[in-house]
Order: structure tokens, then sequence, then C-alpha cells
């Protein structure tokens, strides 16, 4: 099956790119400035990353909010229309992660499900009929950064001002837009979703107006630094909320959700493995599937690890027997080499503090 | 694509200069660019012996991490200790700053089954 490739495609390669195929799509992985130039720009000013690849699955009508309790852990009470909530779908059998994703509520009846871009299948399946796939008909950018409300404000006051987890339906230039105050990274900034035919006007708008271009390359380093579990990696088959250190993205309160029973067995039990983060003093990271030691002991596997462009040395995620808490030094056998680590608090890298707008 | 005339070149994308019985050796700019930004540099032990395609050095970029296999077999005679801080020579400056290692040569033979320039843009051009 050729890779699906986002309505910026061109727009992409035109900037030079260098391409990757990602969860069945074809994205650019950097441009010409590369992964730690961007990094940093998203950490002191502001980037545009183009997250197409997420799917957009709408559910409309009056019983769309009950189909989405019954089928995601997290509580739409908590929030409302207007409003973002992070939530997990998990598998019916053993409460592995099938998808994390974002549901943007964005008016009372109307319901845009951001998976991951892999996962829409999923997604569509749990919510049944009536679920529609959109994610061709728009493109998604995502601008971040301390200034990236600063600089999107001339280009769209309104979308600068969705808040954070808000979600609004915007106008630019006639073009109707859902924004949603969420991100990937860390930072502050915003999610647009622009209709297909204009998301190539938005795109040069954004870049016009200073905001640099970043790949998925910069958007994994960030969302490590920033210790969010990327699925396929922190979430996943075997891996369940609670294991993942997410018990909050899920609602005991609310009655029946797929896969309750089995994630309820598990809390009654105890989880055998938590997700922790680990740093090494030098810049060798550890890396994927990589055994972490204790007196020589296997206690886990790192999900995660690369080089913290802002700290200046390796950092990575890890499942860990639940005895290893924090403050516990560990060894990563990285290809042959032990490489000493220690497990910390997250996140690796907090926010920066957002530049005023206007 | 900078593929310099003077240099010899292996299939796995890295660069040798043969000097007197003494082989430098780095990775290609096609390399550099294909790994992405260079952040972590092992480099071997001065003194290692090291066999014809043996793992003489590891090279992590934001991306991966690759092994650098050796050229021809030999002593390491000197090691590029700039790189310790500074990796993103193998990016900023592949053919030059940005060396990794110097080896004694042991068996000069082997250099012959080395790829020259126009070799190597083949395999580039075809890859």
């Amino acid at each position: 099956m050729p890779a699906r490739t986002s309505p910026l495609d061109r727009a992409h390669r035109a900037l030079g790119a260098r391409m990757v195929a990602f969860g069945g799509w074809d994205m650019p992985l950097a441009y010409p400035a590369g992964t730690l130039a961007e990094h940093r720009a998203c950490r002191a000013g502001a980037v545009a990353f183009d997250v197409s690849h997420l799917g957009t699955v709408r559910l409309r009508g009056p019983g769309a909010r009950d189909r989405l309790q019954r089928a995601f852990t997290n509580d739409l009470d908590k929030i409302g229309p207007g409003r973002a909530q992070y939530t997990h779908l998990l598998d019916e059998a053993d409460a592995s992660v099938l998808d994390d994703l974002i549901v943007w509520w964005a008016e009372e009846d109307r319901f845009d499900v951001m998976p991951n871009a892999s996962n829409t299948g999923r997604v569509l399946d749990a919510l049944g009929p009536g679920a529609q796939d959109v994610t061709a008909e728009r493109a998604v950018l995502a601008l971040q950064g301390p200034h990236a409300r600063r600089r999107l404000h001339p280009i769209s006051a309104e979308a600068a001002a969705v808040g954070r987890f808000r979600v609004a339906v915007v106008k630019w230039r006639d073009a109707e837009c859902l924004v949603a105050g969420t991100g990937y990274t860390g930072e502050d900034g915003v999610e647009v979703a622009v209709p297909a035919d204009r998301a190539q006007e938005l795109w040069s708008a954004v870049l016009d107006g200073g905001f640099e271009p970043a790949g998925l390359g910069a958007r994994d380093t960030l969302r490590l630094e920033a210790a969010l579990p990327l699925h396929g990696h922190e979430l996943g088959p075997g891996i369940t909320p609670l294991q993942a250190g997410l018990g909050w993205v899920v609602s005991w309160s609310k009655g029946p959700f797929r896969g309750r029973e089995p994630l309820a067995a598990e809390r009654e039990r105890g989880v055998a493995r938590r997700l922790r983060a680990l740093a090494v003093p030098g810049r060798r990271p550890p890396r994927e599937g990589q055994a972490v030691l204790v007196d020589g002991e296997p206690v886990g596997t790192v999900t995660s690890g690369n080089f913290s462009p802002v700290l200046g040395h390796g950092i990575a995620l890890a499942l860990l027997v639940t005895e290893v808490g924090e403050g516990t030094e560990v060894i990563v056998d990285a290809r042959g080499t032990e490489l000493a680590a220690r497990v910390v608090p997250t996140p690796f890298v907090g926010a920066s503090e957002p530049a005023a707008v206007g | 694509m900078n593929i310099p005339d003077d240099l010899r070149y292996t299939s796995d994308h890295e660069w040798v200069r043969v000097e007197g019985g003494r082989a430098t050796i780095g990775i290609t700019d096609y390399a550099q660019d294909a790994l992405g930004d260079v952040v972590f540099v092992q480099v071997p032990d001065v003194g290692a012996t090291v066999e014809l395609g043996a793992t003489v050095s590891e090279v992590e970029s934001t991306k991966s991490v690759s092994d650098i296999y050796a050229p021809v077999a030999g002593t390491v005679a000197e090691v590029n200790t700039d790189l310790a801080d500074s990796p993103e020579r193998l990016n900023e400056d592949p053919y030059g700053d940005g060396w990794i290692c110097v080896l004694e040569v042991g068996d000069a033979s082997q250099l012959e089954g080395l790829l020259d320039a126009e070799g190597y843009r083949a395999l580039v051009d075809g890859a």
C-alpha cells in the first residue's frame, strides 16, 4: 500500500525536508536546519509541525457523548463542549492501551477524536457505526513554543487566544478551522485543523509569520524531554495505563468502559512494572529495547531513549519493576557498554515561560 | 553530495585516507546526511587491534545508532578526542574535523578492496 501524504507534502519537499515513513504516512523527519536546531527553536521560539498524519474521527449526534464514555477511559463529565481531553482506548481482554488520543469536544453534539495515525481503524471500530473518518478532509498544524501565540496573533487573534485544553471553531480567511490548545512538546501552543484545500495557505502564513518548520525527529526529542508517552513505545500491547503511570486518565467513577474489568483486576493486585524516567550523565543515550539492570539482575527495558538537546545528556523512559523507584542507580546495557543511569522524576524539561501576546 | 577524489570508500559509507602505513577513517557526507544530527561518537581505545570489518566506532544520531566498521585490519594509532564534546563535527566537516580515528594498517593488501571516488559515487547514485 503506498504511503499516504499530507496536503502539505509538496511544501515540505520544496523546503528540502527529509521524509520518513511513519504510521503509514510519508512525513517530514527534519528540514535542512536539522532536528537539534528545530528542537531548540521550539523550546526558545515558535515552530510549526505538520501533524496531518494524526487521524480525525468525527462523531455527531445526541448519542455521541455516551458512546465515547463507554469506549474510552477518561470521563467527559470532567469537561464540556469547547474543551479537549486526553484519554485511552483499552483492549477489552487485558486492558492494554490500544491507542492514546485526544478528544476535541467541538460543539454540544460534535466530537473530533484524534488517534495516532496507525490506530485510526481501531478507534473507528470501537466507536461503531456513525463514526466518520474525516482525516483526508483536513490538515493539522501544531504551532508550539513559548512564542507560538505571539506569532500566531497577527495571523489569527482568535486562534492565538484558544487556551490550554480549550477547543474553538475559528474562521480564518473564511475557512472554518478547529483550534485546540493542545500539543505534544511540553511547550505552550495550539493545534489547528484546517480544511485540506486551505492548508498550504495557512502553512505559508505561519512560516511567513516567523514559525520555523519542525519535523518528526524534533517532535520525538521534545516529547521525550517532556516525558510524554508515544504509542508503540511507552504504550501498546501488554502495557496498561496504570503501568504507564497514567492512572489519572482512567475514571473509576463514571461507569462501564472498554477494558475496565481487566484494569480493575490489575489495580487490585498491584502493577508489576512502572514507567520510569532515566538520566545518564554522558551524551550517549540509552536506546529502546536495551536491558536495565540492578546488581546484575534485569529489572526492565528501555522504551524510548535519546539525547536531550536542552540538558546535554542522555535521557530515557523505561518500564521497570515497581521496586525500582526514583533515586535508584541502575545500569543500562547499551550494546555491551554499561551506562550508569539514575531513576529521576518527570518531566526531564519543564515548559518555557510563554511570551506575552500582542 | 561531496565525494572527494583523493579518498577511498567502503560500501558502508565510510571514507579512508591512506598516508604511508596509516589510514584515517570517518563517515561520508552521504552518511552524515542520512544519519541526521550526530549526538555521540564512541571512539576506540588507542592501541586496540581491530580486524577487518569489526566494529571500530559507534555513531549515535537523534535518529539511530550506527556501527562503523574497520575498513582494514590494524592497530588504533590515534582517535579524535574532540568528538567527545563536539560530535556535531561529523555533520559539519565529515572529511576534515569529523575524522574518527587513525589505524596503523596491518595488511595493506586489504586497501585494494576499497572503492575509489568514482565507484563510491556510483554506489550512492544507485542507492
